[in-house]
C-alpha cells in the first residue's frame, strides 16, 4: 500500500506530461495535415515534373527514414548550421516533416481511388480546376482517406513518446526521470501505458463513429 | 556546403566500420522481431477465427493493447520493468520481444484481412471436393491470400526496421546507438545523423518500392486520376 500513496503522488505529474504528449500531437497534427495536403494535390495535379519528382524524394526519404534520426538531425544536427531550436519546437517540426510524407501518400491514395470521370464531368459543366477539387475531388478523397487518416493519428500520439529521446518533458519522458528517482518501474510504466491507451481508444472509437455517419451521408 | 562534406573522408574508415557494424545488428534485430511478429500474429489469426468465444476476446484485446501503446513504453518496460519480477531481458532480446509483441498486432491485421478476401466458396468448394481442412488452407486458401498479402507484410517489415531504431534508447548496440556514439565523440551530429538516415534508406527504400511493385503487379486495370 505504501506503494500506491507514491504513485499517487506521481500520477499528476505523469498527467501533465500527457497534456504535453497531446499539445505536440496536436501541433504536429495541423502542420502535416496541411502540408501533406499540399503536398498530395500537388503530386496528383502538379505539371512541373521537376516539383513532382522534388515531392517525391522528400515523401520517400521521409517515409524510410526512422522518425528518431530526423528528430536528433534536427534537434542536434542543425546546430551546425548555427540553429537551435528548443526540444519541444524541433519535436513538432521532425514530427510535422514526417507526418506530412506519411498524410501526403494517405491524401494523395484518397484522390487515386476517384474515377478519372468525376474530374472530367467537373469540367464538362464548366468548373475551373480549383473548384473541381475543392467541391467534388477533396470531399470523396478525404472521406476514403479516413479510416488510413485515423491510423495516421493514433500513431502520431505514440510517436509523441519518441520526444523523450530528445528531452521534452512529455509523458514517457517524466516517467523515465520518475524511475530513476523513485524505482516504482513496474508500476509507472504501467501507469504510463494505461494513460497512452486512455488516450488512444477513444480516439478510435471516436473516428469509427465519425466513418459511420459519413458512411451514412453517402 | 563543400566544407560540409569535407568532413567525411576524414573521419570515413572509422566511422563506416562502427556504422556497418550497427546496421548488421539493426538488420538482425529487426529480422528476429519480425519472425516473432510473424509467429505471434499467426497464432493471434488463429485465435480470431477459432471458435471458443474467450480466446477471441482475448486475441482481440491484446491487439487493442498493442495498438494502443507505444513501442518505446513497451521496450522499457521489458528492459527495465521486468527484471524486478525476476526476469532479465539483455537490450537486443527485450528490443527484439518488444518488436515482435507491437508488430503481431499489425501483421495479425494483414492475415486476417488477406484471408477474408477470399470468398467463403473457396474452402467449402475445397472441402466438397475432399480435402481435409488443413489442406485447404494449404494447398487452396493460402497460395492465394499469400498474394495480397505480401505487399503489407513488406511493409510492416520496414516499419519494424525503422522501430528497431528506438532499441537505441534501451541500450542495444544497433545503427542508431552506433550513431549516437559517434556523434557525441566527434560532435558533428549533423554529418552522422544524416549518414545513418541514409544506411536506414537504403535498406527500406527497395523494399518499399519491392512493396509498390507487387501491389500494382496484383492490382491492375483500374483507370484513376494521375498520379
Amino acid at each position: 500500500m505504501a506503494n500506491l500513496q507514491v504513485f499517487l503522488g506521481l500520477l499528476p505529474l505523469l498527467l501533465r506530461g500527457a497534456l504535453t504528449a497531446l499539445e505536440i500531437a496536436l501541433c504536429t497534427l495541423v502542420f502535416a495535415s496541411a502540408g501533406g495536403l499540399v503536398l498530395a494535390v500537388s503530386l496528383t495535379f502538379g505539371h512541373s515534373r521537376l516539383i513532382r519528382g522534388a515531392i517525391a524524394c522528400f515523401i520517400e526519404w521521409m517515409r524510410n527514414v526512422p522518425a528518431l534520426a530526423h528528430l536528433f538531425l534536427i534537434y542536434f544536427g542543425l546546430s551546425y548550421l548555427g540553429i537551435n531550436l528548443p526540444a519541444w519546437l524541433a519535436a513538432i517540426v521532425g514530427l510535422s516533416l514526417v507526418g506530412s510524407a506519411v498524410l501526403a501518400d494517405i491524401f494523395r491514395s484518397g484522390l487515386q481511388s476517384l474515377h478519372i470521370g468525376q474530374q472530367e464531368a467537373g469540367l464538362a459543366v464548366g468548373l475551373t480546376q480549383l473548384q473541381i477539387l475543392r467541391c467534388i475531388l477533396l470531399p470523396q478523397a478525404l472521406r476514403a482517406a479516413l479510416p488510413a487518416f485515423a491510423n495516421y493519428v493514433t500513431q502520431l500520439i505514440k510517436d509523441t513518446s519518441i520526444a523523450s529521446a530528445i528531452a521534452v518533458p512529455e509523458i514517457m519522458f517524466l516517467a523515465r526521470n520518475l524511475v530513476t528517482s523513485t524505482f516504482q518501474t513496474s508500476l509507472i510504466y504501467l501507469a504510463v501505458m494505461v494513460i497512452y491507451a486512455a488516450m488512444i481508444l477513444p480516439i478510435g472509437v471516436a473516428f469509427i463513429r465519425l466513418e459511420r455517419r459519413l458512411g451514412a451521408a453517402r | 556546403m563543400i566544407a560540409f562534406f569535407q568532413q567525411y573522408p576524414e573521419y570515413w574508415n572509422d566511422w563506416i566500420s562502427r556504422l556497418l557494424l550497427g546496421a548488421r545488428v539493426s538488420a538482425e534485430l529487426s529480422l528476429t522481431g519480425f519472425a516473432l511478429a510473424a509467429i505471434v500474429g499467426a497464432l493471434l489469426v488463429w485465435a480470431l477465427k477459432s471458435a471458443s468465444p474467450t480466446l477471441k476476446r482475448a486475441a482481440q484485446w491484446f491487439i487493442q493493447g498493442m495498438r494502443a501503446v507505444p513501442l518505446l513504453a513497451l521496450l522499457l518496460a521489458l528492459y527495465f520493468a521486468l527484471p524486478s519480477l525476476g526476469l532479465t531481458l539483455s537490450g537486443y532480446w527485450a528490443g527484439a520481444i518488444g518488436l515482435g509483441l507491437q508488430g503481431s498486432a499489425y501483421i495479425a491485421e494483414i492475415l486476417r484481412g488477406g484471408l477474408d478476401s477470399l470468398h467463403r466458396g473457396q474452402r467449402e468448394a475445397a472441402i466438397a471436393a475432399g480435402l481435409t481442412p488443413w489442406q485447404a488452407f494449404t494447398s487452396v486458401i493460402l497460395p492465394q491470400a499469400i498474394r495480397g498479402m505480401l505487399p503489407p507484410l513488406l511493409n510492416a517489415y520496414v516499419s519494424i526496421l525503422k522501430d528497431s531504431s528506438l532499441c537505441a534508447l534501451i541500450a542495444t548496440d544497433e545503427l542508431m546507438l552506433a550513431a549516437r556514439a559517434i556523434a557525441s565523440e566527434t560532435f558533428l551530429p549533423m554529418h552522422i545523423f544524416l549518414l545513418v538516415g541514409l544506411f536506414y534508406f537504403v535498406i527500406a527504400f527497395p523494399l518499399s518500392l519491392l512493396s509498390r511493385a507487387l501491389e500494382a503487379r496484383f492490382s491492375r486495370g483500374r483507370k484513376s486520376l494521375r498520379g
